[in-house]
């Protein structure tokens, strides 16, 4: 395997002064939270069935507090003079090249930095945030898996993580906006492009223009039933910072500044983050800490605004177009970390007539094993599917025909795992689902 | 007339006191981060939530999965509790009889046999014992045996100067392993409870959260 290869040449050629450098990054990410996070973890190994690897895979390298260990026994080693008088007693290693291996194994590969172990750890410690302030570090060491860094490149290159040209996008969204008029049977429908003073800017997954145009016109569907004045941008309209995910808040910052960019030149008033978990967790609370400055505009999930839509009375769906039982994917960064936990249920409610939740839900639920980056990274392949083997019985178990989920890279690994463990179900985006069930009156073309 | 033993109990105690104030002015010396992203929730219910009813084996899968386990801490705990209760009485001279010497000898005991379960459940799972360092059976040991000395001191006064002694050195490690804890376990909780508070992902909108 080439990238295996690669890898291990990156990790021979390590200097002293990389580590050095490596570390400081890693200091420089701590804060009082995260050095009291690394103070406390008491071993108890309560945290091991919360992570989709371990249950999964049953090895001891998969249990979060292992994880974890590894990072904070490096913390101890070099920021902590108990650890370095009494390294044996208690635990503390050098950040040596056998180390650093350890890190890039366990951190990139056995982690989708979900966070359902700092939720269940018996104290408290956000294990999530410690392992993505060590990746950050080995970032900084030229660590990152290529395939996975060469995602933020793109993006940093061309504007979107797929390298879609201007040109390409456009006549994206010019053919589904015919297909849109032709749908809704209103040749006045729109999908507006760079419309100043819009109040809503919609941002999109490149994965949709690319592979799941259905999904974008979904979305122009429900836009166009509500009556919403927005518009999507000719530049600077991709969601995704894959920056989350190899923890160079550099890179992510310049990732995130592209949808600033749009908000500010189209003077819109509502940043839209379609359906995308990470995409979500970037743009509404990391942009800001890595830009260090408060957005001036809200931020929200294509999600909570379909809520509004619902509330507002703006929507009308029959649920009877919906008649198998439907199940819900809780993105981690959706859900757990963004906080975006009912306005998809509220939704999902009204618009099918069998709603059934996955047990474990909500900020609960298992990861689907695509997060984190994992998608991207080829060498890890194996272990996400059967990480993702806790998900898939999840699915199973809820007795649903049709998944939903708000978030493509998920449905990426949702696919993925449907084929692998031949669930046999559908799946769908909450606005597919909604777009499926909404009633015209007449053409409401503007 | 106070002992020598007393004197290095209250010095242990001054010194596991005065370094954990240390450790944590050196966590908190990495500083506050700044947030610019605007709160969905409110980090004061996160933080009542975590230290409430998000405690609670309904609330935590890895404590509803793992409850022995999870009593046997709680046992564990309280029986240190009752122990440094009943350190701190005996060195103002109150000796306890009656309820209330059964009041302190309940959780004494509880706790000792739960420490003990504990330290054999580390050094016996494979996995378990694979996760850990030296200072955890090293810790454990010492908090179990000062709570089985606890235990045995109620029955026994001829079991004081081991007691202390076993008092002593567990103070002394206190700030040194991972019983510092029981200093960490605060600020860790009420940091990550802001976090998700703040995220509006803590307090949950049902209760247990699952339903
Ligand atoms: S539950 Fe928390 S304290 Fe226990 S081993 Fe896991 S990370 Fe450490
Ligand atoms: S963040 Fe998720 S994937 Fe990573 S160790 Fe925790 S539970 Fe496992």
């Amino acid at each position: 395997m080439p990238e295996l290869d690669e890898l291990e040449a990156r990790l021979a050629r390590l200097e002293p002064a990389d580590f050095e450098r490596g570390l400081a990054v890693f200091r420089g990410k701590l804060r009082g939270a995260e050095a009291s996070y690394l103070e406390t973890c008491v071993r108890c190994g309560l945290c091991a069935d919360s992570c989709h690897y371990f249950r999964a895979d049953h090895e001891l390298k998969s249990i979060p507090a292992y994880k974890l260990s590894q990072v904070a026994s490096v913390f101890k080693r070099h920021c902590t003079v108990e650890g370095r008088l009494a390294s044996a007693l208690l635990g503390a290693k050098s950040f040596d090249r056998a180390m650093a291996r350890t890190w890039v194994e366990a951190i990139f590969g056995r982690c989708s930095l979900c966070g359902r172990c700092s939720l269940n750890c018996t104290t408290g410690i956000h294990i999530a945030t410690v392992l993505r302030a060590a990746r950050s570090a080995l970032a900084e060491m030229g660590l990152v898996p290529s395939d996975l860094q060469s995602v933020v490149t793109q993006s940093l290159e061309s504007g979107n993580n797929m390298g879609i040209t201007k040109q390409d996008w456009i006549e994206t969204v010019e053919w589904l906006e015919e297909e849109l008029q032709t749908a809704v049977g209103d040749p006045g429908a729109r999908i507006p492009v760079d419309k100043e003073g819009a109040r809503v800017l919609f941002t999109v997954n490149p994965r949709e223009p690319k592979f799941f145009p259905l999904s974008l016109q979904a979305s122009a569907t429900v836009f166009h039933a509500a009556k919403e004045d927005w518009t999507v941008a000719s530049e600077g309209w991709d969601l995704t910072n894959y920056g989350l995910f190899t923890g160079d808040s550099v890179q992510a910052g310049a990732i995130a500044d592209n949808l600033l960019r749009s908000m500010q030149r189209l003077g819109c008033r509502v940043l839209i983050i379609g359906e995308c978990g990470h995409g979500y967790a970037a743009a509404r609370w990391e942009a800001p800490e890595w830009l260090g400055r408060e957005h001036g505009f809200e931020v929200r999930s294509f999600l909570e605004l379909m809520e509004d839509y619902f509330r507002e009375g703006r929507l009308k769906v029959d649920p009877d177009r919906h008649q198998d039982p439907v199940t819900l994917h809780d993105p981690c960064n959706l859900v757990r970390h963004g906080g975006v936990c009912e306005p998809q249920r509220t939704i999902l409610r009204r618009t099918v007539r069998r709603f059934v939740e996955m047990i474990p839900n909500r900020a609960e639920n298992f990861c689907c094993g695509g997060g984190g980056g994992q998608l991207a990274m080829a060498r890890f392949q194996a272990k996400r599917v059967q990480a993702g083997g806790v998900k898939a019985e999840q699915i199973r178990r809820s007795g649903a025909k049709t998944v939903v989920a708000p978030c493509h890279n998920c449905i990426d690994q949702l696919m993925e795992l449907n084929r692998e463990y031949r669930l046999g179900v559908s799946i769908k985006t909450v606005a597919e689902i909604v777009a499926d069930a909404l009633v015209f009156d007449q053409p409401v073309g503007r | 007339m106070i002992s020598g033993l007393q004197i290095g109990v209250l010095a242990s105690g001054v010194w596991a006191l005065g370094l954990l104030g240390a450790l944590h002015r050196r966590a908190q010396g990495y500083g506050r981060r700044e947030l610019f992203a605007r709160a969905a929730g409110d980090p004061r219910k996160g933080v009542a939530y975590a230290f409430g009813k998000g405690m609670s084996p309904a609330a935590k899968e890895s404590a509803r999965e793992h409850l022995p386990t999870w009593f046997a801490g709680v046992g564990y705990h309280l029986g240190i509790l009752a122990g440094l209760g009943y350190v701190a009485l005996l060195l103002v001279g109150i000796e306890l009889d009656g309820m209330l010497r059964l009041g302190f000898q309940a959780p004494l005991l509880a706790g000792a046999l739960c420490g003990t379960g504990l330290l054999v459940k580390r050094a016996f799972t494979p996995r378990l014992r694979a996760l850990s360092c030296p200072d955890d059976f090293l810790s454990n040991l010492l908090a179990t045996a000062f709570v089985a000395l606890a235990f045995a001191r109620t029955i026994s006064a001829r079991l004081d100067a081991a007691f202390l002694a076993e008092t002593m050195l567990l103070l002394l490690w206190v700030p040194v392993g991972k019983i510092r804890h029981c200093l960490f376990f605060f600020t860790t909780r009420y940091h990550m409870a802001t976090h998700f508070g703040r995220r509006g992902t803590f307090p949950p909108a049902s209760f247990p959260p699952r339903a």
